[in-house]
């Protein structure tokens, strides 16, 4: 891992550690591309479904939320916590309790607003989970992308 | 007024983690699922509100647990959720405890139709609003929120 993604890191390590409900959930990070990637075990209390099992379709909606919310942090290193307005999640197929992968992509940042595409995969990336769509609302002041500047 | 399953008081595993309570004094309509702040589902650790994924999470619950509340359940049945979308429309402090109502609107063979709401219950202010649709006899499908019984 090069220093640019030690520096990502540590910012969105910073952000999970001060987030009782990340930890709750064991939000951990497992890699950066464009976006961060992250992951939850598939632990016993995440189910949702006992017999099946599954996970929570909650769990599920809230690692969406996190992975789209630490996508933002990740761009916008210096904006504050954007406020969520909104998630709308398609749950697609059982989330067994294994190991649960989460990232998102900016669909659009204007000054006020981020629109951001969040999914979840398990065993094959090509086979998401979940997948939500998740939009924010941004620091008044504006510190968002340069584009907008 | 409610006639609650027997299946319906039993808490998922994630359901106890985040401290959900079903309201079995409520006499609707719906349902109603009550969630005490605490510091484990806290979106700081310094005090802070309820995280926002927490009463998502309480939504999709009361919203499953809804259906198998409606007059037209027949009991048995599994289900799985399709989409679920919550509009935050405020937050609520960690000192405070949500009332998540949930309440099926349409049901059919093949498919359940849900809103909910979760408001701070001691100022009725509004935190956030859901919509839910379920699939109806899917055997067994994902996400089901309640664990089936055994016949």
């Amino acid at each position: 891992m090069n220093e640019i993604d030690n520096i990502r890191r540590q910012r969105l390590l910073d952000e999970i550690t001060k987030t009782p409900y990340f930890e709750l959930l064991g939000v951990q990070i497992e890699a950066f591309e464009d976006a961060p990637i992250l992951s939850a075990m598939g632990a016993d209390h995440l189910i949702g479904n006992i017999n099946l099992p599954a996970l929570h379709g909650g769990v599920l909606g809230s690692l969406l939320e996190c992975a789209a919310s630490m996508m933002l942090l990740d761009k916008n290193p210096q904006g504050v916590t954007p406020r969520l307005v909104n998630i709308d999640v398609d749950y697609l197929r059982t989330g067994r309790p294994v190991k649960t992968y989460a990232s998102a992509s900016l669909v659009r940042q204007g000054r006020r607003v981020a629109s951001v595409k969040a999914q979840l995969w398990q065993e094959a990336r090509d086979r998401p989970i979940a997948i939500a769509r998740v939009q924010f609302l941004l620091d008044r002041t504006g510190r968002t992308d340069a584009n907008h500047g | 007024m409610s006639m609650f399953l027997k299946s319906l008081k039993e808490l998922p595993p994630f359901g106890v983690a985040v401290g959900m309570r079903l309201d079995e004094t409520d006499s609707g309509p719906g349902i109603v699922v009550l969630l005490d702040g605490d510091p484990n589902i806290g979106s700081h650790d310094f005090g802070g509100s309820f995280h926002n994924g927490v009463i998502l999470a309480t939504i999709d619950n009361a919203a499953g647990w809804c259906i198998r509340d409606h007059a037209d359940y027949r009991e048995g049945i599994a289900m799985a959720t399709l989409d679920l979308r919550v509009d935050f429309l405020s937050y609520a402090a960690l000192s405070e405890t949500l009332r998540i109502r949930a309440c099926c609107e349409g049901i059919d063979r093949d498919l359940a139709f849900v809103r909910a709401s979760a408001e701070i219950v001691s100022t009725g202010q509004l935190v956030a609003l859901g919509q839910a649709t379920f699939m109806m006899g899917t055997s067994p499908g994902p996400h089901a929120s309640v664990a089936q019984k055994p016949a």
